[in-house]
């Protein structure tokens, strides 16, 4: 404690020292607050944003993202598809290299993707990668089975670090690889110190390949127990930049404190939904017209305005809107009681003793009370309106509750899924028949099945043409929302706290789970 | 003073605690929480768990909810209402259950000593060591949280002092005359332990299971405050604890419940003091 305490205050002091030198656009530090809580800083073997945002300092990736979806250049400073699409050259800028010195080759990038295809929990994204040829060191050709548009995604920072051969090719098994903790790669900033529980260290990289950037000397993250106490130290000013807040509560307190800004801009290809599952194999829930009535009578209004004190989004389907396969033209669900009340009717769901037609379990991801637990517990008295009667499961932990969800042992459950941004690599696995998969969270967990779907969702996968592919995942959006396997809430709203004077935030669509090079302070 | 003699035990015991008059006050404030608790939901028809307003209402603004909203949008009143059967349903089961189990373990170990006793001891011992609260987090956390596991619970690590307790009245007991003249007319151990000893060792245990409701409402409102509670009964508890995130903005959500909860056990404990007045003799000219 003592010691976090004398280095505030070293740190507040070096920040007296620079501030002077900060009317220019480069130098200083930048103190950064999270409470998420990473084992490691390899994102080729563990999705979520606790790793990815340092990774993405620490490594560069064959491709970065501007704030419309548009591919640009990072480790290939060019591209370009092959081979009817199943190939897809990279040219390497010639000028990159690791932290260690030595240059990045054609060799890393073919063996980075090969460890991501067989190490990364998200088994559809490099699916169709068959081997990455390496013709010079500047040139990788990977070779897919079939066209896989989803490539230019995968390529992104916060899913494709590239990798050291040299070091994190030694044959030891890279998901407990020793060097995830300390690893070296060739983005903007090189880990200088992990402390768990405490702080993570970043210190500027003066080799990166791209010139003047990053404008930051050093990035200190602070890691904190949790929102309560981060909020109090953003309030004090001990820091300067939090990305991906998700406490609402907290945050109206804090976006009336001076000198401090909030904004929800960046990070749409995360796409985080908040919704409601429904077991399709459970009775009475196998039947479509009785997840349609929780549908209806669930009122998204009351939830994102009175619930989120306004800062949520409403959710219309699988995919979130913002991305470019979102479609609008689905069923909505307006809040309907009496139409709700009319399909249980029609599902032969009659009104039994004290107007009860079924009793129901819903149960959350813990951790998140605003998310989760708050709409759980929501849906007890909003559902006894149409004669369900719900009873709330809590689970202590999140083993607990993935185990149950898991195992398919469930009525109904509130959950939270990304998009991760193209549908191949976080929509798909919650809809395929094939992905039905017990035991394994966030696969199939409802049981969902429909011949068509799967069938549109594997002409999708390997669809060249955008206008094609999009109107494939329209008609896919239109019937999975009419299946109600899912009634859709939310869009978890993620905030950046930053101080004013912070310009350039990262607001594409990866937010802090990219390259933050372009920051700096004003 | 022929008078008194001719009394009972028990109404000798109440012609002292109603001079008492804290207990007095507290036997009030405990036959109206009673009252509320099994009369409340016919006063109030009210379901807690029913969105009556805007989330977060202040209270004596909306005359649906006068004592205002929580975080969904629950009449306070309503929670109040209801909230006290579960609270106090915990409370006394659990202590029931530390009290049967505690008056057998002590009361095994002081009536035949030797090599029982140490064992029973050695016993209460470990549990006595382990940090309640804690161990009974891990034991409501390894079923999942409901109103019984919640009273298993407590029930579970509250017994070591009844225990003790009992063992030292058996101790005391087992030496006087009585107990030898029932031993000398061929009496059964059973018999003994239950029949003679325990009648008579009972007054400083209903005192301690008294205290022993108030502890284990504490409890209770401790297990839900860590979110440890059952989300389908509206307790007390359970108010503070889904509440507490929202201190800062709603005050009332946290305070009435804390209010319910604090003068309940107030009650229990001056009720308690009371009766251990009543029981002792010693005091009895007080």
């Amino acid at each position: 404690m003592m010691q976090t305490i004398v280095k505030s205050i070293v740190f507040a002091a070096t920040l007296a020292i620079a501030a002077p030198a900060t009317a220019q656009k480069a130098g200083g530090t930048l103190i950064w607050g999270t409470t998420q809580v990473a084992r490691h800083f390899n994102p080729a073997v563990q999705s979520g944003y606790a790793t990815a945002m340092v990774g993405a300092q620490v490594f560069a990736s064959p491709l970065r993202f501007d704030d419309k979806w548009n591919p640009q250049p990072y480790l290939a400073e060019s591209w370009s598809f092959q081979d009817d699409g199943k190939s897809l050259l990279l040219k390497l800028v010639p000028n990159a290299t690791f932290h260690d010195g030595k240059p990045v080759t054609s060799e890393d990038v073919a063996f980075s993707i090969m460890a991501i295809k067989a190490n990364h929990p998200f088994s559809s994204m490099l699916a169709a990668v068959e081997r990455v040829d390496t013709p010079s060191p500047t040139v990788a050709i990977i070779r897919m089975s079939q066209p896989h548009p989803a490539i230019f995604l995968a390529l992104s920072p916060a899913l494709c670090p590239i990798m050291p051969k040299h070091i994190f090719g030694d044959g030891a098994d890279l998901k407990t690889h020793a060097r995830n903790t300390t690893p070296i790669g060739s983005g903007p900033y090189k880990l200088a110190e992990f402390k768990p529980g405490e702080h993570i260290i970043l210190e500027k990289n003066p080799a990166f390949f791209i010139k003047d950037r990053p404008k930051f000397d050093r990035i200190i993250v602070r890691i904190f127990r949790d929102s309560n106490a981060l909020a109090v130290a953003i309030e004090r000013k001990e820091i300067q930049f939090t990305p991906f807040w998700a406490d609402l509560a907290l945050l109206d307190r804090l976006s009336k404190t001076p000198g401090i800004a909030t904004t929800d801009k960046g990070g749409d290809a995360i796409g985080p939904l908040n919704w409601l599952a429904f077991n399709t194999k459970k009775k009475p829930l196998d039947d479509a017209r009785v997840r349609q009535a929780i549908s209806f009578a669930i009122d998204r209004e009351f939830i994102t305005k009175k619930l989120h004190n306004g800062r949520s989004r409403i959710a219309t389907g699988p995919i979130a809107p913002g991305a470019p396969f979102y479609s609008g033209a689905v069923e909505h669900y307006k809040v309907d009681l009496e139409k709700a009340n009319r399909l249980l009717d029609q599902a032969g769901l009659k009104k039994g003793a004290g107007g009860v037609r079924a009793s129901l379990s819903v149960d959350y991801l813990p951790g998140s009370n605003e998310q989760q637990k708050n709409v759980a517990e929501y849906l007890k008295p909003q559902l006894k309106k149409i004669g369900i009667e719900v009873t709330v499961r809590n689970a202590p932990d999140f083993p607990t509750w993935a185990k149950r969800v898991g195992a398919h042992d469930f009525d109904m459950t509130m959950d939270a899924v990304f998009n991760w941004g193209d549908p191949v690599i976080g929509v798909h696995r919650t809809y395929l028949s094939s992905n039905i998969r017990p035991g394994i969270i966030w696969s199939n967990t409802q049981s969902y099945s429909n011949p068509k779907v799967d069938d549109l969702l594997a002409k999708a996968a390997v669809e060249r043409d955008p206008a094609k592919r999009k109107a494939e995942y329209q008609e896919f959006q239109k019937i999975v929302v009419g299946d109600a396997p899912i009634a859709y809430i939310n869009v978890l709203p993620y905030f950046t706290i930053y101080e004013k004077n912070l310009r350039s935030l990262p607001t594409t669509i990866w937010g802090a789970m990219a390259p933050i090079d372009e920051m700096y302070r004003e | 003073m022929a008078e008194t003699e001719a009394r009972g035990p028990w109404r000798e015991a109440w012609s002292v605690f109603k001079r008492n008059y804290a207990a007095l006050v507290g036997l009030g404030i405990l036959a109206l929480v009673l009252t509320t608790a099994i009369a409340g939901p016919w006063i109030y028809p009210v379901d807690p768990f029913d969105i009556v307003g805007a989330p977060k209402t202040p209270p004596g603004t909306d005359a649906d909810a006068v004592l205002g909203t929580d975080y969904l949008g629950r009449d306070m009143l309503a929670g109040l209402v209801r909230g006290g059967r579960p609270t106090l349903m915990v409370g006394f089961f659990a202590a029931m259950i530390a009290t049967v189990i505690g008056i057998t373990m002590g009361a095994l170990g002081g009536y035949y000593g030797g090599k029982v006793d140490a064992l029973l001891g050695r016993i209460t011992e470990f549990f006595q060591v382990l940090p309640a609260l804690l161990f009974a987090m891990v034991l409501v956390m390894l079923f999942t949280p409901s109103l019984v596991t919640v009273t298993f619970a407590i029930g579970f690590v509250a017994w070591t002092s009844m225990a003790r307790l009992t063992r030292a009245e058996f101790l005391r007991i087992k030496q006087l005359e009585y107990v030898r003249a029932a031993r000398a007319i061929g009496s059964s151990n059973g018999r003994i332990i239950w029949g003679v000893i325990l009648p008579n060792a009972l007054p400083p245990i209903i005192v301690a299971a008294t205290l022993a409701t108030g502890t284990a409402i504490l409890f209770e409102a401790g297990l839900s405050f860590l979110g440890l509670s059952d989300p389908n009964m509206m307790s007390w508890g359970m108010m503070i604890g889904s509440n507490r995130n929202y201190l800062r903005e709603m005050w009332w959500a946290v305070t009435f419940p804390g209010v319910c909860i604090f003068l309940t056990v107030l009650a229990i404990s001056l009720v308690g003091d009371g009766l251990n007045d009543a029981f002792n003799p010693r005091l009895r000219t007080r």
